[in-house]
């Protein structure tokens, strides 16, 4: 009997460990018979993504259906991860604090919107994360924020916490307001109307962080001392100051809009000037012409595939800016700043294989590993792999062909976007319109 | 002969050579072994096209190649029409935030006056971009207003604006408002509810000023037959509407909402206009309605919010194919100068919303050449037509294809443009 | 006893009297409201009732046969009449005096930009509601004809707006009318016009920023008060001199948070300082009830139930849009009542009495019982606001403010008969 009872409890156990593993209904899916673009990992003819209570659990042939799990057939589709839109304006209620230069106090996270049916809109276009931003009115802005896409849950669940604090800055004709038209007996200008204004007023703020953080350090250490003095106080806390010191302390890094070859140089020289980190120049239209020093100094750049030629500061961009700085070395990633282009994200990504050769998967990476290295967030998503967040889109043709839709966008596991869904609904709503009015004759 | 008279003999011998080089390609050329796409007809693989003098001389399978044509090697390679650009202000915007670069927009409502060929910049820097992405003709056209002008069309090459024209007064523009539902649905920042731009008292504004055309021209006859009747006062804006109101000059209105291209439809009908749609947003709401008009369709950028939320996130991307099945003639444009090279990409996105491939390339080809008239000589690789063909190494809709020649009326065109200048010129650092 | 001693206490006698002896002319008629049903509130509801005011206040109140009727009362005979408390609404901007003529933009008068969050041009916490009071007879006809007896008052411009006077609706006069002044500073989430901060996220950092000032402010008064040599004076400071005691003495705060995302912005904000706070609007409360129910607070909800421009239930087509004004957001006092979350209802936004009824009845619509929307115009409004001892129900001590109606109060058909305010008859 001993034995018999042995053998069960064994079996028990091997089962146990063979069985499929157990899951909550949330955040778990089955992705069958697609074609995956894992981006870092390869290319995947035929294959399947398990995801499990959020997190990619196996990616593989043929992987058995957990009882009960939602499964997706995408014979014919293409499986790609979730696109990341690193420069968005979207989600927010209030993009500029535009009555002064300099408002490193003003925080997009304060001011989530998760109303914002461009949500949607993105959803609509595989856009999974995006990199919400200041807008270009002040040489120095204030915090961004990353956000996934999940329309319908409350604002604080969108924010994605393991992403790098970033700061905005802003160079050139935004910031010297350059297409206002200056009216006599009207509000005088604000200073800086120049470039060389606008780096001076950076270096100023930059100067009297030093300066803040100094008093600060001198106040905390004879508060440490064995003798403090009588009347000592703390120095006032200025919330925009304490932003600068954050930068210049590393724990903030900046993300700078920029155009000129000129103006990005001498940013990055203001960033060596007081050691802080130039993460990524935004638009850099002219990043073409300083590839050179933009990969030695490691600095990113976020980029348009071609809207070019509106202000003049955008009269030398090319439509080769983004392939030619992927191939020597800078990490690009391609941006919407729009809530229209973010549903094309990917039309974008795949004119730099014209217009720069990239390869197919050197232009996805464009929109999704690169830009999660930028924003500090590629251990849990940007690519298909083992381990990283569920955040998948599908295809139903190769996302770089000009011929392809998104049909289903996910998150963590969650279906947000349906296409098909959504036909449906369209086709009942149509149908109801249709139907003659209830009380009226026949 | 003196010295001198045959150092003129000489010198002209010699210009007169260039110019007629430039004038009139004399020499044959023959594009040989491509996958032939005509537009027109089944598609020939490792086909032959023969140019001369400007103009397709023979496309088929096994054609015969002159003696000293100049061949040009196309294995591997597809050869299609030059593309039609519907709608675009080419030539009339440099850089569109500086308004001293941009001639698209004349001040006040009605200007029926102003021809767009007498602005157009022909050396603008993105007609060469366009052009090396398979494009060889386009509308140029001016926008605002009510009347905004008239809108030239012209081949994307040549050494004047003139020399550019195909035909110099292409049509009438006439805009109605659009939709402002955009703020209310998808714009972004929410606002309210999408409010329908009506056109009604403008067409009545429209009808009234074509009266009082028709009543102008009629006293400028009788003054014709009876030079004792006074002459009417000369009235720039009646005199330049006439055209429109005889017929003569196609209009092409833009207009968006479904309530307005009911409305438009029956105004043309009322006077009597031949006519182009342009714009049509809401058109798949009122297709049939089209078909019936008979009046064709340049479709507005494809780049564009659908104007209210209840027509759906996909409207602009349906909104071809939906036309198009329902048997109305359609036409993609760009709306652009800039990115005006994006033409083929707004067919192919129809196409990835059902618009069938084939139809989204004719959209591109055949039917603008047919809706502006131009049909006997662009638009698709027949015998007899301008030798407007675009040598690439795939499907010319699809982002990643490579462009290798564009010919345009048999000359091989510059592949040059602004983005490659600058490109050249930065690689040189290393 | 001495002269002198009997002197002096004669004199305190007289003076005691004097102070103390018969009221002056204000104190008003004596009433007996007879054969009323009357609804307390805080208590059964007594089918035929009688109601002794007297000297403003309620005097008695019982059953007819067990209620004596004083001598000197005039008898108001009110068979078939309801009597109700007077309706209490904790937040308004009724009775302000117009503001002058705004600069618009591009005009000479144009305000300089702030060079930091320091400068604060047009921020007035030191403003208060009562200075700015231009009562009028038609807009208190207007609310007492609905019912509302009690009114706080609260200035309306900019981000801090200032301080608010609770009012009884009794007269044309400002003084007589206060019942307390100042009530709470006033705080909305909105953007200042023409200068920092423009944005809502300036704003939030504007007001962290002036709380952080204000306390730093506090901190560096009091060392300087306590040594008083050998330090350098704190400069004075009237806008931060303003928010120390909201700060430090926690004296109320209230937040008016025009949509969801405001009330968790407010709450973030309370927190970190440690306010005494209420939130005021709150008509998209209903969308987020397990923030309430885990960190509770008074909430001051609008009878004004326009959706938010920037809500996804007006943006996402026509029909939301219809259903959103005419029935979900009118069901957010009933779906607090269902979750257990208190509140109270406030005409806030709402101008007209007429229009405020409107409302009241179509929450009702809504699902919100009839018993718990009184409740959220007298007796919770009341504790709110710390009146619980001289408003918000019929008991005897308490202010007599009471509503005379024909019919139920909220009724399509109901018409308020008579007002008592301050234990006057109201003339309309």
């Amino acid at each position: 009997m001993n034995a018999i009872i042995k053998n069960l409890l064994i079996s028990a156990f091997v089962l146990a460990l063979i069985a499929p593993p157990a899951f909550s209904a949330e955040g778990s899916i089955l992705i069958k018979n697609g074609t995956i673009l894992t981006v870092t990992k390869g290319v995947m003819v035929k294959g399947d993504i398990l995801v499990i209570n959020g997190v990619i659990k196996q990616i593989g042939e043929n992987i058995p259906a957990p009882e009960g799990i939602k499964v997706i057939d995408a014979s014919g589709k293409y499986v790609i991860p979730g696109l990341i839109d690193s420069h968005t304006h979207i989600a927010l209620a209030g993009t500029n604090e535009g009555s002064e230069a300099i408002t490193p106090e003003a925080d997009v996270g304060e001011v989530v919107n998760a109303d914002d049916v461009s949500i949607l809109t993105a959803l609509s276009g595989g856009v999974t994360m995006v990199h919400t931003m200041h807008g270009s009115a002040n040489p120095i802005g204030g915090p961004n924020v990353v956000l996934k896409m999940k329309w319908g849950k409350p604002s604080e669940e969108l924010i994605v916490h393991e992403a790098l604090r970033t700061l905005k800055f802003a160079l050139g004709e935004n910031v010297k307001q350059s297409s206002r038209t200056i009216t006599v007996g009207g509000p005088p200008p604000r200073y800086p109307q120049t470039r060389m204004g606008t780096n001076a007023i950076i270096r100023r703020e930059m100067l009297k962080a030093r300066v803040y953080m100094e008093e600060w350090g001198r106040y905390n250490k004879l508060k440490a001392s064995k003798t403090p003095p009588k009347n000592l106080l703390p120095p006032r806390k200025d919330l925009r100051m304490e932003v600068l010191s954050d930068l210049l302390r590393g724990k903030i890094v900046a993300r700078c809009h920029d155009y000129q070859a000129t103006e990005a140089l001498e940013f990055m020289g203001l960033a060596k000037e007081f050691g802080f980190k130039v993460q990524a120049l935004e638009h850099a239209w002219e990043a073409y012409k300083i590839a050179d020093e933009l990969a030695a100094a490691k600095v990113g750049i976020s980029v348009f595939a071609d809207s070019w030629a509106y202000k003049m500061e955008a009269a030398e961009g090319i439509a080769y800016d983004a392939g030619y700085c992927a191939k020597k070395g800078v990490l690009v990633s391609i941006n919407s700043d729009s809530g229209e282009r973010i549903r094309r994200l990917f039309n974008e990504a795949g004119k730099s294989m014209k217009y720069g050769g990239l390869t197919e998967n050197e232009a996805l990476s464009l929109i999704t590993i690169n830009p999660a290295i930028q924003l500090g967030v590629e251990k849990i998503v940007g690519s298909l792999e083992v381990g990283k967040q569920g955040d998948i889109a599908i295809f139903n043709e190769h996302p770089m062909s000009a011929y392809t839709r998104c049909e289903m966008t996910i998150i963590e596991g969650d279906i947000y976007f349906d296409r098909a869904e959504y036909l449906k609904d369209r086709e009942e709503a149509y149908k109801k319109a249709q139907a003659p009015k209830k009380g009226g004759r026949p | 002969m003196t010295k001198r008279m045959f150092l003129v003999c000489v010198i002209m011998g010699l210009t007169a050579g260039w110019i007629s080089a430039q004038a009139q390609p004399a020499k044959v050329i023959a594009i040989r072994g491509a996958k032939i796409i005509p537009v027109v007809g089944d598609d020939i693989e490792g086909g032959t096209i023969i140019i001369k003098d400007g103009k397709i001389e023979a496309v088929g399978k096994d054609v015969a190649i002159p003696s000293g044509a100049e061949i040009v090697e196309a294995k591997g390679l597809c050869a299609y029409p030059g593309m039609i650009d519907g709608y675009s202000f080419l030539g009339l915007q440099e850089i569109s935030g500086v308004s001293a670069t941009v001639d698209n927009r004349e001040t006040g409502r009605i200007n029926p006056q102003v021809r767009a060929i007498e602005a157009l910049r022909y050396d603008s820097m993105h007609i060469p971009i366009a052009r090396s992405n398979g494009i060889t003709a386009a509308l140029v056209a001016p926008t605002g207003g009510l009347i905004s002008g008239q809108s030239t069309l012209i081949k994307l090459d040549g050494w004047t604006n003139r020399e550019m024209v195909i035909k110099s007064q292409a049509a009438m523009q006439i805009e109605f408002p659009g939709i402002r539902g955009g703020r209310g649905g998808f714009g972004g920042m929410g606002r309210g509810g999408a409010v329908t731009a009506d056109a009604t008292r403008l067409i009545a504004e429209l009808k009234e000023l074509f009266k009082n055309a028709r009543y102008y021209q009629k006293r400028k006859e009788f003054a014709a037959k009876n030079p004792a009747a006074a002459q009417p006062e000369f009235q720039e804006t009646l005199e330049f509407i006439l055209p429109v109101v005889r017929g003569e000059l196609t209009v092409m209105i833009s207009v968006h909402s479904d309530k307005d291209i009911k409305a438009a439809i029956q105004f043309v009908k009322d006077e009597n206009l031949k006519a182009v749609f342009f714009g049509v947003e809401q058109g798949w709401k009122v297709a049939d309605d089209l078909k019936k008009s008979n009046i064709p369709v340049i479709i507005s950028s494809l780049y564009d919010m659908p104007p209210v939320w209840d027509d759906g996130y996909d409207s602009l991307f349906r909104n071809p194919g939906v036309l198009n099945k329902a048997g109305v003639k359609i036409a993609f444009s760009s709306v652009s100068a800039s990115v005006a090279k994006d033409l083929p990409y707004h067919a192919a996105k129809a196409a990835a919303f059902g618009l069938d491939k084939k139809e989204a390339l004719k959209a591109v080809t055949i039917y603008p050449a047919e809706i502006f008239g131009v049909d006997k000589i662009m638009g698709s690789l027949e015998k007899g037509k301008a030798a407007n063909i675009v040598l690439s190494d795939g499907d010319i809709l699809e982002t990643r294809t490579n462009i290798k020649k564009v010919y345009i009326d048999g000359q091989e065109t510059d592949m040059s443009n602004r983005y490659l200048e600058l490109l050249e010129k930065f690689k040189k650092r290393g | 006893m001495s002269i002198s001693k009997r002197s002096c206490l004669f004199g305190l006698v007289f003076l005691i009297l004097a102070v103390s002896g018969p009221a002056s002319a204000d104190v008003g008629p004596t009433y007996a409201i007879k054969n009323a049903k009357i609804v307390p509130v805080t208590g059964p509801a007594i089918d035929k009732g009688v109601l002794i005011i007297r000297n403003g206040l309620i005097e008695a109140i019982g059953p007819v046969d067990k209620v004596t009727i004083p001598e000197d009362a005039e008898v108001i005979e009110a068979e078939g009449l309801i009597a109700y408390p007077g309706l209490i609404s904790a937040h308004t901007n009724l009775l302000l005096e117009a503001p002058r003529a705004e600069t618009s933009q591009g005009s000479p008068e144009f305000i300089a930009p702030a060079a930091a969050p320091q400068d604060r041009p047009s921020e007035t916490p030191e403003l208060c509601a009562f200075k700015l009071l231009k009562p009028t007879k038609a807009a208190i006809d207007s609310f007492l004809k609905i019912g509302v007896t009690t009114v706080l008052v609260a200035p309306n411009r900019g981000i801090i707006q200032g301080q608010s006077v609770l009012l009884n609706l009794n007269g044309e006069k400002a003084e007589p009318m206060v019942l307390k002044n100042p009530v709470a500073l006033h705080i909305n989430f909105t953007t200042a016009r023409g200068t920092y901060p423009s944005s809502l996220m300036g704003t939030i950092a504007f007001l962290r920023q002036s709380f952080l000032d204000a306390d730093y402010y506090a901190t560096r008064q009091a060392q300087y008060n306590k040594v008083l040599k050998g330090m350098k004076r704190p400069e004075y400071d009237p806008f931060l001199e303003a928010l120390v005691p909201y700060v430090k003495e926690k004296k109320p705060v209230i937040f008016q948070c025009n949509n969801l995302e405001d009330i968790k912005r407010a709450l973030k904000i309370i927190d970190e300082f440690k306010l005494n706070a209420l939130i005021s609007h709150a008509n998209e409360a209903w969308r987020d009830v397990a923030i309430l129910k885990k960190r509770p607070i008074p909430l001051l909800v609008t009878l004004d139930f326009r959706p938010p421009s920037s809500s996804r239930y007006v943006n996402q087509g026509e029909d939301l849009r219809k259903k959103a004004e005419a029935e979900i957001y009118p069901a957010n006092a009933a779906n607090l009542t269902k979750e257990g979350i208190k509140f109270a209802l406030t005409t806030f936004g709402l101008n007209d009495g007429s229009a405020v009824l409107k409302n009241i009845q179509a929450a009702i619509k809504a699902g919100l019982s009839k018993e718990d929307a009184l409740k959220a115009l007298t007796v919770q409004p009341a504790q709110f606001l710390g009146l619980v001892q001289q408003l918000g129900s019929l008991e005897p001590g308490k202010i007599a403010n009471i509503i005379l109606t024909k019919g139920e109060l909220f009724d399509e058909k109901t018409q308020v008969d008579k007002v008592f305010v301050d234990g006057i008859l109201w003339k309309f």
